[in-house]
C-alpha cells in the first residue's frame, strides 16, 4: 500500500555472456561457539548487477556480510575476488580490495561537513583545502547523481542524506562492491526511491551492489537477482521478474505460507489509557492526543519532527510541563510515582540495545530488567522461575538462537526485538507506547508483531509511533500526523481517502 | 608477518592468561632496573619471594595486609560497577578507623562482645557518610565524585591527624601523636595461636554476603543493570539516584570497616602510620580484578604480598621505598595494556596479496 517512489528503468538484467563474477564466496562457515551462523555459503557477484540478500531474522545475513566485509574471518571456505583467494584481516584490508559496507548506524563526524567526512581519514587529504575537498565530493555526487551539498554539515541532514555521505565514502575509496545492510529500514519512501535511483546509477557505471531488505516490495522492484539464506544456508537463487507475487516470495523465504496481511476487526473501546492535553515545550506545539482501550492510534511524520520528545515525555524519560500528559487516568508525576511493573504502561522502544536492553546481560536478566518485581521474594529475586519463563518465552516467540545465555548483543536484528516485545507483553499491559515495532523484523516476525498488538487491544490501548505508512494503515483506527512538532491531523482509517491526505500532512501541506 | 585483527569471540581463559603474563613482564623489567643500578637481579627477585611466599611468617604478613586491601577493594568494586568513580576509600578508610577509635575510647570498658560491634556500626557509618557526602553532591550539585571523592580523601587525613595529635592524644605518649591504647575489649583477637586476626573470617563473610547480594537480591540486579548506564535505568524505572547513594554508602562503609579492623587488631590505637595508602591501591586491586569478588580476593592477596615481599627487598638490598609503588603501577599498566590481546589477537598473515 506504501507506494514505492521507484520504478526500475529497465527490466531485470540479464549476466552478459562470459562476464566473470567479482566476488565468489565458496563454501563459506562461520560458528559463534555452537551456532552455525553460516553453513558452507556459496554464492557469486556480477559487476553492474543488484543482488538482494533475504531471509529470516537470525538467518545469518549479517554475518556473512560481515566477512566479506572484513569484520569477521570465516571459519572455512574461501572468498575469490576476479578469481583470486584473498584473505581479509580487517575492513581496511577489504576496502581495499574494493568492497565497502554502508552499516545501520552512520559513522559521521556531526560537527564536519559532507566532504571533510568524505576525505577523513583519506591519505594525504589533511592539506587539501576546503574549496578543492568540496569541488572533489561534489564531482563525484554528480558522476553517480546523488543529489547533496557537499558542504553542508553533517548535523544539519537528515537520515537519507547521511547515508549519501556513507555512500560517497565508499565511492570515493573506489569500492567495486558496495553493500547494504538494511539501508531503507531509517528512511521515509521518498528517501528510499532517491537511494534506489543511485543504487542503479552506480550499477549502470559498473559497480556491484548487495543490498539486505526485509521489505518484498523493495526487493522486487530493485534486484536483478534473488539470493535467500535460511538458518545460515543458501536456500536458492531466483529472478525477480519471475516472481508473480510478495506472498510468493515471503513463502520462499520463511518455507511456509505467509499471509502478508492482518485481519483487524474493531475492538470495543474502553476507557482513556493516554490523554495529552495542549502539551506545549519539549519542542512539541500544543499536542492533543488521546488513546482509548481497544484501539491503535499511530502516530506518523518524517523522523525528527517531535516524535521522540513525545514518546519520551509520555514514558517517563523527560517531565512534561504539569497538567498536560495523564496517563490511565492519574497525572503523569502520580501515574510514575505509582506505577506498578504489570498491568500498567509499557514502552517497546526504537533503540533496543541502548535503552531496551542490556546488551552484555544474558535473556533471563534481560527478561528481569522490566519485570524484576514479580519475580521479587521479599528481598530476593527468583532466578530459576524466572530462567523457565524466559525458556517459555523464547519457545512461544521463536527467538534464535534459543539458548537463555546468550547475550543480548549476539542476537540478530530482529531476535532482539522479539525479546524486547515478548518481555514487555508478558507484563500485561494497559497501555503500550511502541516505537517502530517492526523495524527490522522479517515478513513473518513482522506479521506475529502485528498480530500481537491487535490482539493487545483486547486489554490495552496502544500508541504506535512508526515511520512505515504501511504498517499505520494496516493496524491503526486512527493516524496522528505530526510535523514541527505540531499534530496537524487525526485521520480516520476507515475513512477512503486517508492514504492519501498522509503525505501532504507529512510535509506540513494543510488545505 | 604478524597481523592484527579483532577477535570473533571472546578468549576465554584471555583474562588469567594476560594477568600472568603482565605480572612476569612486570618483575622482569623490575629486576632489569635493579641490575641498572648495579644490584643482582636474580638475588633481588629470590629475596622478593622469600619475602612474600616464601615462608609462614612471610605469607602471615601478606594475608594481614591483604585483610584491608580486600575491603576497601571490594567497596570500590561495587562503586566501579555501576561506573560511580570513588577513589575515596583512603578517605573513607580514615573515617572507618575515626568512628571505630571513637567508640573504643568512649566505651572502653564495655565487654567485647558489645564494644567490637558497636566499632565496627560506627566504622561503617563514619565511612558511609564520608562517601554518601559526594554521592550527594554528584546527584543533587553534578559535582564530579572523582574530584570529590578525592579532595575528601584529605580533608579525612587532615581530620585524622587533629585527633592523633590533639583531641585524643594520649597524655602518657611523651608527645607522640598517638591515642591511648585501646582496651583489650576493643582489640580484635587472634585466631588461635597464629598471627592472623578474626578480621580475615570477616573478610570472608563480607565477601560471600556481596557476591551473594549482587547474584540473587533485586537490590543486586538493580545495581548490575545500572551498570549499563543511566538511561537504562530509567527506562526500567529503576531509582538510579537512590542507588547511587546506597552503593556509595555501602562503599564508603567497607573501607570503613578496612579503617576499623586495621586500627584495632594490627594498631591497637590510632596513629598517623595507619595511613599507607590502602584505599589507593584499592583502586588498583579492582581494576585488576575486574570487579569481581573472588578476583579481588586474589589480587589483594598477591599485591598485598608483593608490598611485604618488596620490604623484605628493601631491608636487604637498601632499594629506595619508591620501588614498591614502581612495581605495583607497572603491573596496573601492564595488565591494562594486556586487555587488549582480550579484543585482539596477532596472526600470521599468509598467502594471498
Ligand atoms: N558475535 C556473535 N556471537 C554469537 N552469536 C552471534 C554473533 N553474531 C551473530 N550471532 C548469531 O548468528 C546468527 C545469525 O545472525 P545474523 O546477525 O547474521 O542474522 P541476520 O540474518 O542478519 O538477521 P536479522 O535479519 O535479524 O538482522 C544469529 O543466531 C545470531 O544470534
Ligand atoms: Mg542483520
Amino acid at each position: 500500500m506504501t507506494e514505492l517512489h521507484f520504478t526500475r528503468p529497465v527490466p531485470v538484467r540479464a549476466v552478459p555472456e562470459g562476464t566473470r563474477p567479482v566476488v565468489s564466496l565458496k563454501g563459506i562457515t562461520k560458528r559463534f561457539g555452537k551456532v552455525l551462523a553460516n553453513d558452507s555459503i556459496s554464492l557469486d557477484v556480477y559487476p553492474g548487477r543488484i543482488k538482494a540478500l533475504l531471509g529470516e531474522n537470525g538467518a545469518g545475513k549479517s554475518t556473512m556480510m560481515s566477512m566479506l566485509a572484513g569484520r569477521y574471518k570465516p571459519d572455512e571456505g574461501t572468498i575469490e575476488i576476479d578469481g583470486q583467494s584473498v584473505r581479509f584481516t580487517s575492513s581496511k584490508d577489504a576496502i581495499a580490495a574494493g568492497i565497502g559496507m554502508v552499516y545501520q548506524n552512520f559513522m559521521l563526524v556531526d560537527s564536519m561537513t559532507v566532504a571533510e567526512n568524505v576525505l577523513l581519514g583519506q591519505e594525504g587529504s589533511l592539506f587539501i583545502n576546503p574549496a578543492e575537498m568540496e569541488k572533489r565530493v561534489g564531482e563525484l555526487a554528480r558522476r553517480y547523481s546523488l543529489d547533496i551539498d557537499p558542504g553542508a554539515r553533517i548535523a544539519d541532514l537528515s537520515m537519507g542524506e547521511r547515508q549519501l555521505v556513507e555512500i560517497l565514502k565508499l565511492l570515493y575509496r573506489e569500492s567495486r562492491i558496495l553493500i547494504f545492510d538494511e539501508p531503507t529500514a531509517v528512511l521515509t519512501p521518498e528517501e528510499t526511491g532517491n537511494l534506489f535511483k543511485a543504487l542503479w546509477n552506480m550499477t549502470e557505471q559498473g559497480k556491484s551492489i548487495i543490498f539486505i531488505s526485509h521489505k518484498l516490495e523493495e526487493v522486487i522492484a530493485l534486484a536483478d537477482e534473488i539470493a535467500i539464506l535460511r538458518r545460515g544456508r543458501i536456500e536458492g537463487e531466483l529472478d525477480p521478474s519471475l516472481i508473480e507475487s510478495k506472498a510468493e516470495l515471503a513463502s520462499r523465504m520463511v518455507g511456509k505460507e505467509v499471509l502478508l496481511e492482518v485481519n483487524r476487526e474493531p475492538v470495543e473501546t474502553g476507557r482513556t489509557v493516554l490523554e495529552i492535553k495542549s502539551l506545549t515545550g519539549l519542542g512539541l506545539v500544543d499536542v492533543d492526543l488521546t488513546v482509548k482501550r481497544g484501539e491503535i492510534v499511530a502516530l506518523v511524520g518524517v523522523a525528527g519532527n517531535g516524535q521522540k520528545p513525545l514518546v519520551e515525555a509520555v514514558t517517563g524519560l523527560t517531565r512534561p510541563p504539569v497538567d498536560t500528559v495523564f496517563i490511565m487516568g492519574h497525572p503523569w508525576r502520580k501515574f510514575f510515582a505509582e506505577s506498578t511493573w504489570n498491568r500498567s504502561m509499557c514502552y517497546i522502544p526504537e533503540d533496543r540495545l541502548g535503552l531496551a536492553t542490556l546488551r552484555n546481560q544474558n535473556l533471563v536478566d534481560n527478561l528481569l530488567l522490566t519485570t524484576r518485581k514479580g519475580f521479587a521474594k521479599g528481598l530476593w529475586l527468583d532466578k530459576k522461575r524466572a530462567a523457565r519463563d524466559t525458556r517459555e518465552l523464547i519457545e512461544k516467540f521463536d527467538i534464535r538462537p534459543g539458548r537463555i545465555h546468550a547475550l543480548a548483543w549476539q542476537l540478530s536484528g530482529g531476535n532482539l526485538q522479539k525479546t524486547v516485545l515478548a518481555r514487555e507483553l508478558y507484563r500485561q499491559p494497559r497501555f503500550i507506547v511502541a516505537e517502530q515495532p517492526t523495524q527490522g523484523l522479517d515478513v513473518s516476525a513482522t506479521e506475529e508483531v502485528w498480530n500481537r498488538l491487535l490482539e493487545a487491544r483486547s486489554m490495552a490501548g496502544v500508541l504506535l509511533v512508526t515511520g512505515d505508512l504501511n504498517e499505520a494503515l494496516q493496524l491503526a483506527d486512527r493516524i496522528a500526523v505530526i510535523y514541527r512538532g505540531q499534530i496537524l491531523g487525526v485521520l480516520d482509517t476507515a475513512d477512503a481517502d486517508t492514504p492519501s491526505k498522509i503525505g501532504p500532512l507529512m510535509a506540513g501541506v494543510i488545505d | 608477518m604478524l597481523k592484527i585483527r579483532k577477535r570473533d569471540e571472546p578468549w576465554k581463559w584471555g583474562a588469567l592468561v594476560v594477568f600472568l603474563g603482565a605480572l612476569l613482564f612486570s618483575l622482569l623489567v623490575g629486576g632489569l632496573i635493579l641490575a641498572g643500578h648495579g644490584k643482582d637481579a636474580l638475588h633481588a627477585l629470590d629475596l622478593l619471594w622469600q619475602g612474600s611466599f616464601g615462608n609462614a611468617w612471610a605469607l602471615e604478613g601478606a594475608l594481614l595486609k591483604a585483610i584491608p586491601l580486600f575491603l576497601c577493594s571490594l567497596g570500590v568494586a561495587v562503586a566501579f560497577r555501576m561506573q560511580i568513580w570513588n577513589i575515596g576509600a583512603e578517605g573513607q578508610f580514615a573515617l572507618g578507623a575515626i568512628g571505630a577509635t571513637w567508640m573504643a575510647l568512649t566505651f572502653p570498658d564495655l565487654p567485647r562482645y558489645v564494644l567490637l560491634p558497636l566499632m565496627f556500626i560506627m566504622a561503617f557509618v563514619f565511612g558511609g557518610v564520608w562517601a554518601f557526602i559526594p554521592a550527594l553532591l554528584k546527584l543533587k550539585l553534578r559535582v564530579n565524585e572523582i574530584i570529590s571523592t578525592l579532595m575528601l580523601n584529605y580533608i579525612a587525613i587532615l581530620l585524622l591527624d587533629f585527633l592523633v595529635f590533639d583531641a585524643w592524644k594520649d597524655p602518657a605518649s611523651f608527645g607522640f601523636p598517638m591515642t591511648p591504647e585501646f582496651t583489650p575489649g576493643a582489640v580484635i583477637p587472634s585466631i588461635g595461636n597464629s598471627g592472623i586476626h578474626w578480621g580475615l573470617f570477616f573478610c570472608v563473610v563480607v565477601g560471600f554476603g556481596l557476591w551473594g547480594f549482587m547474584r540473587f537480591t533485586r537490590l543486586g540486579f538493580e545495581l548490575k543493570a545500572s551498570g549499563e548506564g543511566a538511561r537504562v535505568a530509567k527506562y526500567a524505572k529503576i531509582r538510579y539516584g537512590m542507588l547511587v547513594l546506597f552503593v556509595m554508602t555501602l562503599s564508603g562503609g567497607f573501607a570503613g570497616w578496612a579503617g576499623c579492623i586495621e586500627t584495632s587488631a594490627v594498631l591497637g590505637r590510632l596513629q598517623g602510620s595507619l595511613m599507607v595508602g590502602y584505599g589507593y591501591t584499592a583502586i588498583v586491586v579492582a581494576w585488576l580484578a575486574r570487579l569481581e569478588p573472588l578476583n579481588i580476593a586474589f589480587a589483594s592477596f598477591l599485591l598485598a604480598a608483593l608490598r611485604v615481599g618488596v620490604e623484605n627487598m628493601q631491608l636487604e638490598l637498601q632499594i629506595p621505598a619508591a620501588f614498591g609503588s614502581i612495581l605495583e603501577g607497572m603491573i596496573l599498566l601492564t595488565v591494562l595494556a594486556g586487555q587488549f590481546f582480550l579484543t585482539y589477537t596477532l596472526e600470521r598473515r599468509q598467502g594471498g596479496e
